[in-house]
């Protein structure tokens, strides 16, 4: 080998490493100029906790499928807040957000970093069950109380509940509360289709278990066949792109209805595909996420009278919702989603549990004095629900505000008593309260049909499945 | 009660819709891939530009479908062009594969940024609107339009590879660059000509299958692994007839396979995969041995 040789060698590869590093930098100049286009939610208060201010880390999804359900939650939470004065039981509140992604990893650096850098002393949020599961104990370990906004993991994945709470719903409910009715109203049987994945199991397995005890018949071949005979048609997940050819087994099957759940990108994708199978004269049942919010919209006509069962819809009579829809049209030009809801309901649920904590002396969780939400409760349920709005948790916060300064810091163990002992709660989808066992709500279902009034669509109230409590 | 022949017939036919869009698409990364020797990641990138185009331009008319195809057209000859001369410094396929993926990547990224991660639906226009309905089953009548025009596609890169000058010139550069090269065929020209129009036919697809296949996040990489099958399956040189049969046994193996055996539909084209790469495999050593 000659040292010309040498010498050319180094030489050429140079010429090529260089050529390599341009084509890369360039491709990774135009990631980060479009990168410069994300922006953050976090409010820019003073970072120093001090007696009257708390912490509330805002954990949402703000990237992935369920983006749009995060960016409801979040103009909920804010708009809670500034309808009252940026204090939650008298103490104003400082939000940090993080985002939970669609995987553990994600969900637990974003925990870590709300927990042990910003000293949230509560979280709020999350639309999935996965990232859930991940958050719940980082929390309890902190003894930093957890309300869960949507998606709940079921007892297997999260055991200890003991600071968790949820404002949401439990994904084996929705189903279970539509089954009985649809039992007894539907002449014929009932083909029951849904996606194959753990959130698909809940929520079919929910229906068709209660359908079947209440005397109900699944037209697919498989709630004949499987153990148990009572599992639905399973379409893979994610991935599935045409739901057409399952939804041609439909009309072999003799089915007199359907029942199903998707969500997000997918339920529009199976609305859509429904109308094209030529379904239409079948009556299609699903949970209410198939027709909520962002797919509502991108749905249109084609989701005409679907009948769905969910825990809320815009158009329940009650001072609450009547006050959300108004403040909603008016603040966001559009009416308010279940993710709202939820978002909003945690906002409430804490501006009653920190009043409380602050009126009761640290280590004595005993009954409150005039602002206990729980003798509030009371009297809320006492009286008319449609008597009561959220002007009520307003009451709370006023008169739980001794003067700042002097107010020991409120920590997350007495908010966590105080939410236990919260009672009935007054929301837009009618009262709730959190069950002392599993800590998710005990609320009511409605069942709702898209209608069009020519401008727009929503889920209207046609009938109330489970009545409030 | 409607028969089970008529739910396989009908669904039979959203697998031909299917495979045809399949192989539009198969066809423009097979056309990059034999000039250029780059498998181009950002292929099914450049499907889900064209579903977002035609997302854009939709109105409900025929003429809206129109002005996205040529504004897809457009965009893919200067996304083509700059392709190329983004791939030209870079000396190794497996490079020139790898910045591919990025930008496929930064496509997709800016998509979901844009849609705020949902899926979009585009309308169909108004004429073609509707399903036709049979024994009970519905099918869209855009779907059937779709495979039409599809059809023609083909038909046309059959005889646009066979029987044009342009074609032949295309075939030599694929098969033997270097003898090309003697008989005065611009390798330059040819490059760039190829992945535009490879780049045009995955844009195209795009553009026309959007109420078929549309842009939502993901799609980008169900199309290009889809169509990454199909060139797979069709096998080596440019064969027009074999891509065809082998998108149509994809298409068909999607749809038909998710009726006739659900509980596979998540893997059935991969066992069908594995089973004709296996048995071609025999079929060649025998042919050897013999």
């Amino acid at each position: 080998m000659t040292t010309r040789n040498l010498r050319r060698q180094p030489t050429g590869r140079a010429v090529r490493l260089a050529r390599t590093i341009a084509a890369t930098t360039g491709v990774l100049m135009l990631t980060a100029a479009a990168g410069c286009a994300g922006s953050s939610l976090d409010t820019t208060a003073n970072d120093t906790p001090s007696g009257d201010t708390i912490t509330v880390g805002l954990i949402l999804p703000k990237t992935g499928p369920y983006q749009s359900l995060g960016e409801d939650m979040a103009e909920a939470w804010d708009l809670y807040l500034e309808l009252h004065g940026g204090k939650l039981g008298g103490h104003t509140i400082v939000t940090k957000t993080a985002d939970e992604g669609t995987d553990e990893a994600t969900a637990r650096k974003s925990a870590l970093k709300l927990l042990d850098q910003d000293h949230a002393t509560v979280l709020v949020g999350s639309a999935s069950a996965v990232p859930s599961a991940v958050i719940a104990p980082l929390a309890a370990a902190r003894h930093v109380p957890f309300i869960g906004t949507g998606g709940r993991p079921s007892d297997k994945v999260m055991p200890d509940v003991s600071y968790v709470w949820h404002t949401s719903w439990q994904s084996r409910e929705t189903g279970a509360a539509i089954a009985p009715y649809l039992a007894k109203t539907i002449k014929g049987s009932v083909y029951a289709i849904g996606p194959a994945y753990t959130g698909g199991y809940d929520q079919l397995g929910g229906f068709t278990d209660a359908f079947v005890k209440a005397g109900g018949k699944l037209a697919n071949p498989e709630g004949g066949n499987a153990p148990g005979g009572n599992a639905f048609a399973e379409t893979p997940f994610p991935g599935t792109k045409d739901y057409k050819p399952y939804l041609n087994k439909v009309r072999a099957s003799g089915a007199k209805a359907v029942y199903t759940f998707y969500a997000g990108a997918d339920a529009i994708q199976f609305v859509k595909d429904y109308r094209d199978a030529g379904l239409s004269d079948v009556p299609l049942y699903a949970a209410g996420f198939l027709t909520e919010g962002d797919a509502l919209e991108s749905e249109g006509a084609n989701a005409d009278g679907i009948f769905t069962v969910l825990n809320y819809s815009p158009t329940i009579s009650n001072q609450a919702n009547a006050e959300l829809v108004q403040d909603f049209q008016k603040k966001f030009n559009k009416t308010p989603t279940l993710y709202n809801v939820t978002a909003w309901d945690a906002a409430q649920v804490l501006d009653l549990a920190i009043a409380k904590a602050s009126a009761t002396p640290a280590g004595s969780p005993s009954s409150a004095p005039a602002t206990g939400p729980s003798s509030a409760g009371a009297s809320l349920a006492a009286s008319s629900p449609a008597s009561a709005g959220p002007t009520a948790n307003g009451s709370g916060s006023a008169s739980a505000t001794t003067s700042a300064g002097s107010v020991p810091p409120v920590t997350g163990q007495a908010i966590n008593t105080a939410i236990a002992g919260l009672g009935q709660i007054n929301s837009p989808r009618d009262t709730f309260r959190l069950d002392p066992a599993s800590h998710a709500p005990i609320q009511p279902f409605y069942l709702r049909k898209v209608q069009s009034d020519g401008r727009s669509r929503s889920n209207a109230v046609i009938a109330t499945l489970i009545p409030a409590n | 009660m409607g028969s089970t022949s008529a739910t396989v017939a009908v669904t039979g036919l959203g697998g031909l819709a299917y495979g045809l869009l399949l192989f539009v698409v198969a066809a423009g990364l097979k056309l990059i891939l034999g000039v250029m020797k780059v498998m181009n990641l950002a292929h099914g990138a450049s499907y889900l530009a064209g579903t977002w185009l035609a997302y854009l331009f939709a109105d409900g008319t025929l003429t809206g479908l129109a002005l996205a195809l040529a504004a897809g057209l457009a965009a893919a000859t200067v996304g083509g062009a700059g392709l190329a001369a983004l791939l030209r410094p870079l000396a190794g396929h497996t490079e020139q594969a790898v910045v591919t993926l990025g930008l496929g990547g930064i496509i997709a990224w800016l998509f979901s940024r844009i849609s705020g991660g949902s899926s979009l639906t585009v309308p169909r226009p108004g004429l073609l609107d509707g399903h036709l309905s049979f024994a009970g089953h519905g099918y869209p009548i855009y779907h059937l339009a779709f495979i039409a025009v599809a059809a023609l596609i083909a038909v046309a890169m059959h005889q646009v590879l066979h029987r044009s000058m342009a074609g032949i010139a295309l075939r030599a550069a694929i098969d033997d660059p270097p003898i090309a090269a003697t008989l005065g065929l611009s390798a330059t020209r040819i490059r760039i000509a190829a992945i535009t129009v490879g780049t045009a036919l995955a844009v195209g697809a795009g553009v026309l299958g959007a109420p078929v296949l549309g842009p939502a996040p993901g799609v980008d990489a169900t199309v290009l692994t889809l169509s990454l099958i199909v060139v797979i399956l069709g096998g080596a040189g440019t064969n027009i007839r074999a891509l065809l049969i082998a998108a149509l046994v994809v298409g068909m193996v999607n749809y038909v396979g998710a009726v006739v055996a659900p509980g596979l539909a998540s893997f059935s084209l991969f066992l069908v995969v594995i089973a004709v790469l296996v048995v071609r495999r025999q079929g060649l050593r025998t042919a050897v041995a013999a």
